[in-house]
């Protein structure tokens, strides 16, 4: 690993803390707000790639674990990883890594922008949303013994939010790609 | 912006070793599990609500950093009790009370830099294998403690240039401007970091 991708590493981490910083925003039609830190996965596979991005993500649940407050609203500590939703901060690291892998073999540069786009969305969605959720929701039923079709029927409210976090990232990566490409450069 | 969760303080907890904390935690939270019994998940939680509320948690603080975990708790706690039986339910409920109650009470009495010190010396074995470099983590923490501040100034200048200009401060229109502004500087802190030697150039093995 080059310098350089240890800065990237840590500078995505910093931009996720960030991201949790930043007030939450309500959509009309989906109950439940928005926190943009939640669409760090999504960016973070997307922009900078499997291997890093799942290394910014193994940093963050690193700082989760010793203390520092750098979840949204001023969440940290060991109790988040200990608890029911556990689950989700883990599988944030894999998340990202499917995320990137798809992302890395689906858009190159020099593509289409509407085939960037699909590609981007597929991988989010995929990565972002798909294995998250096959990784958190057995925890939710490992830890609380709440049956797993519950579990799952209850966290149907989450997937348009979901939908639209996917679409954002896609917009944001392709604009990224655009102006400051890094999802194949590799020193 | 960032000060860690932990209270300065000196009691058992506070002396006791990180790595020893840490395997109590592991070997706690593992144990519980193995248990379903009320007469032993109950005065475990018991124990462990007593020693996190005398870690030098003022009780205030104490309860309103619980609130959010509480919060998904009590709603799973609710829907497992409706789906499955009470006593199930109260079972979990106490394990998991138990487990978050002494994690909280770990995270409080631990010093941010002990844990660093401590991931280090745990990475040693795999430093020897040439895998990671130990200290490439130290100095990842000190990178994002270092550059939040400095990100959270770009997101408000980005966001203070929308009112400039009369538009909705969205994400959509902040990330890509706050990501390609930050990762920019990537290459100038990485050669001031090289400039200055903090990662000591290694001789391959292979």
């Amino acid at each position: 690993m080059t310098t350089r991708d240890l800065v990237l590493i840590a500078l995505f981490t910093a931009i996720i803390v960030v991201l949790g910083l930043i007030p939450p925003v309500t959509l009309g039609f989906i109950p439940v707000p928005i926190t943009a830190q939640s669409m760090g996965v999504m960016l973070a596979g997307c922009i900078i790639g499997a291997r890093r991005g799942a290394l910014a993500y193994v940093l963050l649940v690193l700082l989760v674990a010793i203390g520092l407050p750098v979840l949204a609203g001023g969440r940290g500590g060991l109790a988040i990883i200990q608890g029911p939703t556990g689950g989700f901060v883990l599988g944030w690291i894999v998340a990202t890594f499917v995320t990137g892998l798809i992302a890395e073999r689906l858009v190159k540069e020099g593509q289409s922008e509407v085939r960037q786009f699909a590609g981007f969305f597929i991988a989010s969605v995929v990565g972002g949303i798909g294995v998250l959720y096959v990784i958190g929701l057995p925890w939710v039923t490992a830890v609380m013994g709440t049956p797993l079709t519950e579990v799952a029927k209850g966290s149907l409210v989450f997937i348009p939010g979901d939908i639209v976090k996917a679409v954002i990232a896609t917009l944001a990566a392709r604009a990224v790609l655009a102006g400051y490409p890094l999802l194949h450069a590799r020193a | 912006m960032l000060n860690g969760l932990n209270i300065e303080g000196t009691t058992p907890l506070h002396r006791m070793s990180v790595r020893a904390k840490l395997a109590i935690l592991l070997i706690c939270g593992l144990g519980l599990y193995a248990v379903s019994s009320l007469y032993v998940l109950i005065p475990a939680f018991i124990i462990a609500a007593l020693i996190y509320f005398t870690t030098g948690l003022s009780f205030r603080e104490g309860v309103s950093r619980l609130k959010p975990i509480l919060f998904t708790i009590l709603i799973l706690l609710i829907a497992t009790a409706y789906l499955t039986s009470t006593r199930a339910a109260a079972e979990s409920f106490f394990r998991l009370m138990a487990i978050v109650l002494f994690a909280g009470a770990v995270t409080a009495t631990t010093a941010t830099g002990a844990f660093i010190d401590e991931i280090t010396r745990l990475l040693q074995p795999l430093d020897r294998l040439g895998l990671v470099r130990a200290a490439d983590v130290g100095l990842a923490f000190g990178l994002v403690l270092r550059f939040v501040p400095d990100i959270f100034n770009h997101y408000q200048s980005i966001r203070e240039a929308h009112r400039a200009r009369g538009l909705k401060v969205r994400p959509l229109t902040i990330l890509a401007p706050l990501i390609i502004l930050t990762l920019k500087d990537a290459d100038t802190i990485a050669m001031a970091i090289d400039a200055r030697g903090f990662r000591r150039p290694r001789e391959r093995l292979r």
